[in-house]
């Protein structure tokens, strides 16, 4: 690749973050067909298996026009965390947080068993709000779950989140190669609610911004 | 994905190792393609699956790890490329045959991929099977990136047909279960023939019987050295054994798998590209002496880098005593002297400390001071998310009634688990109702020992769980075991209609098979009754008869009773959103934290689809998560909880 | 008096193997069952005071706290307990026929109970073979149905707490002595709730020296019978020392020091031979196989009586002095020996007393009993 970088960073150090179920792997993997397309290499690291059950899940993303990263972030190295829980936006802080991050999130919370059975409780999300805040230079809040109940699956939220980390521009996303890998992977029926939840996710940060 | 098997040469994909894997070797003409699911091995056959239509490949998920390896070793024996897929655990199931496969040697290309689970995210162990391969004597391979896993796999095929042995390919999850960029290859047309040739002597491996005899194991035996020789001079110039790094380094790391890409970003991380090289090693057994040779001269001080088992650092240093008159004294860091941990996965921090460590150098990932108010604010805003079973999960259920019978037979009884969800029968939310939990098949067969032990005194009931397939895979020989030698035991087989745990693929129990055909079902309360075991079947949902059925099989002290508890999944494909019931709570019904009650619901029964509103001092129905199970309105002792059947 | 819950209840009466069996913690909640004649807890529950042990018998009875309600002064330890007539009795002729133990006295009594209408329901211990099975009738003629005496412990008040949970408000029930200690505290309100409404329509307390683990006789006696098949089981006056069972097969006769080590360790601090906290008791009559001995011991209990007597219900009358005095005698005996257990174990407070016990009691009636 020739001209000015396209990356803030080399490698770009993205984490997207949930709880088992909430559609990260797909979230990631579409991010990251994206940048593929574009050219850049782009290693993805996931766990699932028995934290599906669950549990939380991470996925890290390195993006980079050089060369192939590994599929864990160093310590403190993020640049970008995507969170689909507020939880686990503060889980991945602790681990791969910095002063310079920057954090969109979901606002609706899963509540852990523990919450649910009562042995732990559910900090407010104001204090959550706060907590994010102090540990990132900027940070979004979208209650991603309630637009996508709106439109017709809860689970839409990782697309509308998706949406929403490309509004901040910290990464060469856009609705013409979204469109394009959706294409490639889903059935047409599928993709013009995906294409909106897109849309509503870019709009809700950029309104934001 | 259906570009992994459309897409042609030359096109970049983001692919997934497993995916990789698949796709190289669909490059190399793989025809036959077998294995059992494990994390994190399973999506190779699931992709190859998807494929076979198209590609004539005949995909199969096998009972167990064992029968895999004999039906990919059939179709090399009968001249066509095969291969078998697993995880490590499923390699000691297939060692016994493994042997003998490596002693008499292949004809179509054989390849064996493992992929292991370091740090045992999805396994209840930590173990690893490159030591296969030197106590069995065939090569191992192990990628150290995407485009490798891709590569060499298909490498793999040419290198087995080339040296008439298995070759095993070692990936682990960071790797099989991460993405990265990778170019496709070319899709061969050719088409394949299988014939079993066996009318050559018995010394004629390739058109002989393939028998291993006394007189004949110690000739096969010499000409598996040939082979090993041979590998080791192949490897010596292998494209997959790379340096990188200055002529003369400070330190040499020798590394393979996913590590190489952890070194590779703590050496750039740390500035260190011109002091300290990488010596990326694919093919790991045999070493590769004569390139090993020249590389050791660079340095003094090595520094070996692997997951799980120190076993290239043992070879290393076996080889670098042999070396010594050449290359000099050495000085090895890695995991026996504590300088790369021993226990759990590898990361690029732990190597990062490592070169710290080894050149004195300091490194501060961020600083102190966000470290610690991170750290603080995580302990009081992130508590650990515990494992549960899904909402309307019947393993939930299964465990409750088990539970409830033990303590109502009130004589310190006790489960013996097995492997798969129903594992999370071990902690609180199954009640922890197990109380061993080991390998596939072991529930069975220790109950099986436990059954026998009356005579020295033990009245508590015995029970064994397993699920619908860890009954084919391990369990039926134990069952055997327990009924011809009247061990009292009661075997619990939680089946619902699939292998939950690793991505719901199907067994013999369903009516279909890896390449989505119609197959016949082998039904299992058929086979427990031909065995002679006293069969029944319930509903695991049904609580009342469930608790009924467990209590009269536990007090029977007769032979082996099985109670099959029979309910689909609620992951499966098959009822993807459909409810039962629409549940609701009827608050002015519910006592909450009050004597009668104390949260039954929440507090134990804890279904993620069930919410404590400490506002209203009531329980609640989450409707995102509630999957209409029903079940729930079976345990309130208030009948709080109202289920109205959906239509 | 403070209160506590099932966590205490664990400790002060499973752990230290003083349950017998009565059911009064079972079936109020989720937590507590009974199966085969043993109570157990499912799941831990940590609710700080809990109906479970301000109901049951082993878990601090305070006598005083009972005498007071009851009968209006502090607890004095008399052998037969507050008595305001003894006499003998049987069957009426309009009572309803059955396999009477004895005289038939309990059963007629319930019977003419629902029959008029005093209780809409009662609580009574039937038998499969020798598993006690509670039941709740409410027709008079099925009160026959669970005649007989059962000798092992059985958990009646289950039946009494699902009865409750239905929506019964008027309820009688045949009670062991434990049974009618935990009823009459249950009654006390212990929970201080504002929704209590006192449920016990009459209480027909039974004689009870001990009973039996079910399970462990079940045990015991299947290598001699098929415990399926038994139909009545008695135990004869002294000097017989033996418990005689009837099967379908025919009459076994087991030495009472075979089965002794049956005997729930809580049986063995029970002051209370004659069930002394109902409205009534029945017990056998010495030398009269065909009779009961009939305590009155509250003003309903009177009335009842009397009634039934009236309309042919019941048939009473006068108690011979020597069945009287050896009926004292024996009750005095089993309080004594209960106390003084009870003492030796720490299992007793007076009221200056502060740990948790299973029984308090004043001190003078204390020293009085274990004087006699």
């Amino acid at each position: 690749m020739s001209g000015p970088s396209v990356l803030a960073s080399d490698p770009y150090n993205l984490i997207i973050t949930g709880v088992g179920g909430q559609g990260n792997v797909l979230a990631s993997r579409m991010v990251g067909e994206m940048l593929s397309q574009l050219g850049l290499h782009v290693t993805i690291g996931e766990t699932f298996g028995a934290s599906q059950r669950g549990g939380s899940v991470m996925s890290h993303l390195r993006i980079s026009e050089e060369s192939s990263f590994s599929p864990q972030i160093p310590r403190g190295r993020a640049h970008m965390v995507v969170a689909l829980e507020p939880m686990e936006a503060l889980r991945v802080l602790k681990d791969y947080g910095n002063p310079e991050i920057r954090v969109i999130c979901n606002t609706r919370p899963i509540h852990p068993i523990g919450v649910i059975s009562g042995e732990q409780s559910y900090s407010p999300l104001e204090n959550i709000k706060k907590w994010i805040r102090s540990l990132s230079r900027e940070a979004w809040f979208v209650d991603a779950t309630e637009a996508a109940i709106r439109l017709g699956n809860p689970v839409l939220g990782n697309i509308i989140s998706v949406g929403g980390l490309a509004a901040t521009d910290a990464l060469p996303l856009t609705r013409k190669v979204f469109e394009a890998v959706l294409t490639r992977r889903m059935s047409a029926d599928k993709v013009g609610l995906n294409l909106t939840a897109f849309d509503m996710g870019w709009a809700m940060i950029r309104r934001a911004i | 994905m259906y570009e992994l098997w459309e897409a042609g040469e030359g096109v970049r994909l983001l692919l997934m190792g497993n995916e990789a894997m698949a796709r190289g070797a669909m490059e190399a003409g793989v025809s036959v393609a077998a294995g059992y699911p494990g994390t994190p091995s399973s999506e190779i056959i699931e992709n190859l699956a998807q494929a076979a239509w198209k590609k004539n490949i005949y995909v199969e998920w096998s009972v167990n790890e064992k029968v895999a390896l004999e039906v990919a070793a059939a179709a090399s024996y009968a001249g066509l490329r095969s291969m078998a897929v697993m995880k490590q655990v499923g390699m000691n199931v297939a060692s016994d045959f493994l042997l003998h496969l490596a002693q008499y040697g292949t004809r179509g290309g054989m390849v064996l991929i493992s992929c292991e689970d370091p740090g045992a995210l999805s396994s209840t162990n930590e173990g690893e099977s490159r030591p296969y391969a030197k106590m069995m004597e065939f090569p191992l391979l192990e990628p150290g990136d995407f485009q490798e896993a891709k590569d060499m796999t298909s490498w793999a095929f040419r290198l087995s047909e080339d040296l008439r042995t298995v070759v095993m390919v070692r990936s682990v999850t960071r790797l099989s279960h991460a993405s990265g960029n990778v170019v496709l290859g070319e899709l061969p047309q050719r088409r394949a023939e299988a014939r079993f040739k066996y009318h050559g002597s018995i010394m004629d491996t390739m058109e002989g019987p393939i028998i291993n005899l006394p007189g004949t194991v110690h000739v096969l035996r010499s000409s598996q050295q040939e082979k090993l020789k041979k590998a080791s001079e192949i490897f010596d110039d292998s494209p997959f054994n790379r340096y990188e790094g200055p002529e003369r380094a400070d330190l040499l790391i020798i590394t393979s798998s996913a590590c190489t890409l952890y070194c590779k970003e703590a050496v750039r991380l740390l500035g260190l590209r011109d002091r300290v090289g990488i010596l990326k090693l694919g093919t790991t057994w045999p070493l590769p002496r004569g390139l090993l040779e020249r590389h050791l001269v660079r340095t003094e001080r090595i520094l070996v880098v692997e997951e799980v088992l120190p076993f290239m650092e043992d070879n290393m240093h076996a080889l670098a005593a042999i070396l010594a008159p050449s290359i000099g004294i050495k000085r090895f860091f890695g995991k026996l002297d504590g300088t790369i941990p021993m226990v759990n996965e590898l990361n690029p921090d732990l190597l990062l400390k490592a070169l710290c460590a080894i050149l004195d150098i300091r490194y501060e990932a961020v600083s102190e001071s966000y470290a610690g108010k991170a750290a603080e604010i995580a302990s009081l805003g992130a508590p650990p998310r515990e494992l549960t079973f899904c909402p309307g999960c019947p393993h939930r259920a299964s465990f409750w009634s088990i539970h409830n019978a033990l303590q109502l037979d009130n004589r310190d009884g006790f489960v013996c688990g097995d492997i798969g969800c129903y594992s999370l029968g071990a902690i609180s939310c199954g009640f922890n109702t197990l109380k061993t939990l080991h390998s596939m098949g072991t529930g069975t067969g220790l109950a099986s020992g436990f059954g026998k032990l009356r005579s020295f005194g033990m009245d508590q009931p015995v029970i064994a769980v397993c699920g619908d397939s860890t009954f084919y895979h391990a369990v039926m020989p134990a069952l055997v075991n327990a009924i011809h030698n009247r061990s009292n035991i009661t075997l619990i087989v939680l089946d619902n209609s699939g292998t939950a745990m690793t991505g719901f693929q199907p067994h013999p129990g369903l009516e279909k098979n890896a390449l989505g055909q119609k197959a016949p079902a082998v039904d299992i309360p058929a086979v427990c009754k031909a065995m002679g075991a006293k069969v029944k079947v319930c509903d695991p949902f049904d609580l009342e008869d469930t608790l009924k059925s467990l209590l009269e099989m536990i007090e029977d002290e007769e032979g082996v009773k099985v109670l099959v508890l029979r309910q689909i999944c609620a992951l499966s494909p098959e009822k993807k959103g459909k409810k039962s019931f629409e549940m609701a709570v009827d608050e002015d019904a519910c006592l909450g934290e009050n004597c009668g009650c104390n949260r039954l619901c929440t507090r134990i029964f804890k279904c993620p689809g069930l919410i404590w509103d400490k506002q209203r001092g009531a329980a609640r129905i989450d409707e995102v998560i509630c999957t209409g199970c029903g079940v729930c309105a079976s345990i309130c002792p208030a009948g709080a909880i109202k289920k109205k059947e959906v239509a | 008096m403070p209160a506590f819950g099932p966590r205490e209840l664990m400790v002060d009466v499973f752990g230290r193997d003083l349950c017998v069996a009565c059911g009064a913690c079972v079936d109020l909640c989720p937590y507590f069952r009974t199966y085969r004649g043993k109570t157990v807890q499912l799941f831990p529950c940590d609710i700080p005071a809990g109906k479970c042990y301000a109901d049951c018998p082993k878990a601090e009875v305070d006598l005083d706290i009972l005498a007071e309600k009851y009968w209006g002064r502090a607890y004095e330890g008399n052998a037969l307990g507050h008595t305001l007539k003894i006499m003998t009795a049987r069957a009426g002729k309009k009572a309803p026929n059955g396999a009477f133990q004895a005289g038939g006295t309990a059963s007629s009594l319930i019977a003419f109970a629902l029959q008029t209408g005093l209780i809409e329901a009662a609580v009574l211990t039937d038998q499969e073979g020798l598993i006690p099975v509670p039941r709740m009738i409410t027709r008079a003629e099925d009160a026959v149905t669970c005649a007989s005496s059962k000798y092992t412990a059985a958990p009646t008040l289950s039946e009494f707490n699902r009865a409750l949970r239905h929506g019964y408000s008027r309820l009688g029930v045949v009670a062991t002595p434990c049974q009618a200690t935990a009823l009459a505290q249950m009654r006390t309100n212990p929970l201080d709730s504002e929704y209590f409404r006192d449920p016990v329509g009459l209480v027909v307390g039974l004689f009870c020296t001990w009973a039996l683990d079910t399970r462990g006789l079940i045990s015991l006696l299947s290598r001699r019978l098929d415990p399926r098949r038994v139909r009545k089981m008695d135990i004869p006056p002294p000097p017989a020392e033996i418990l005689v069972i009837e099967t379908e097969e025919g009459r076994v006769e087991i030495p009472l020091g075979d089965i002794r080590h049956l005997i729930p360790k809580g049986c063995l601090i029970c002051p209370d031979m004659t069930a002394e906290w109902g409205d009534v008791s029945v017990g056998i009559l010495e030398g009269e196989p065909h009779w009961n001995t009939l305590i009155v011991r509250t003003q309903r209990g009177r009335d009842l009586v009397r009634k039934a007597e009236a309309e042919g219900w019941l048939v009473t009358g006068k108690i011979p002095d020597d069945n009287k005095d050896h009926l004292s005698f024996a009750a005095a005996g089993k309080k004594s020996r209960a106390l003084r257990r009870a003492l030796e174990e720490g299992l007793v407070n007076t009221p200056e007393g502060n740990g948790r016990s299973s029984l308090r009691i004043n001190a003078e009636a204390l020293q009085r009993i274990i004087r006699e």
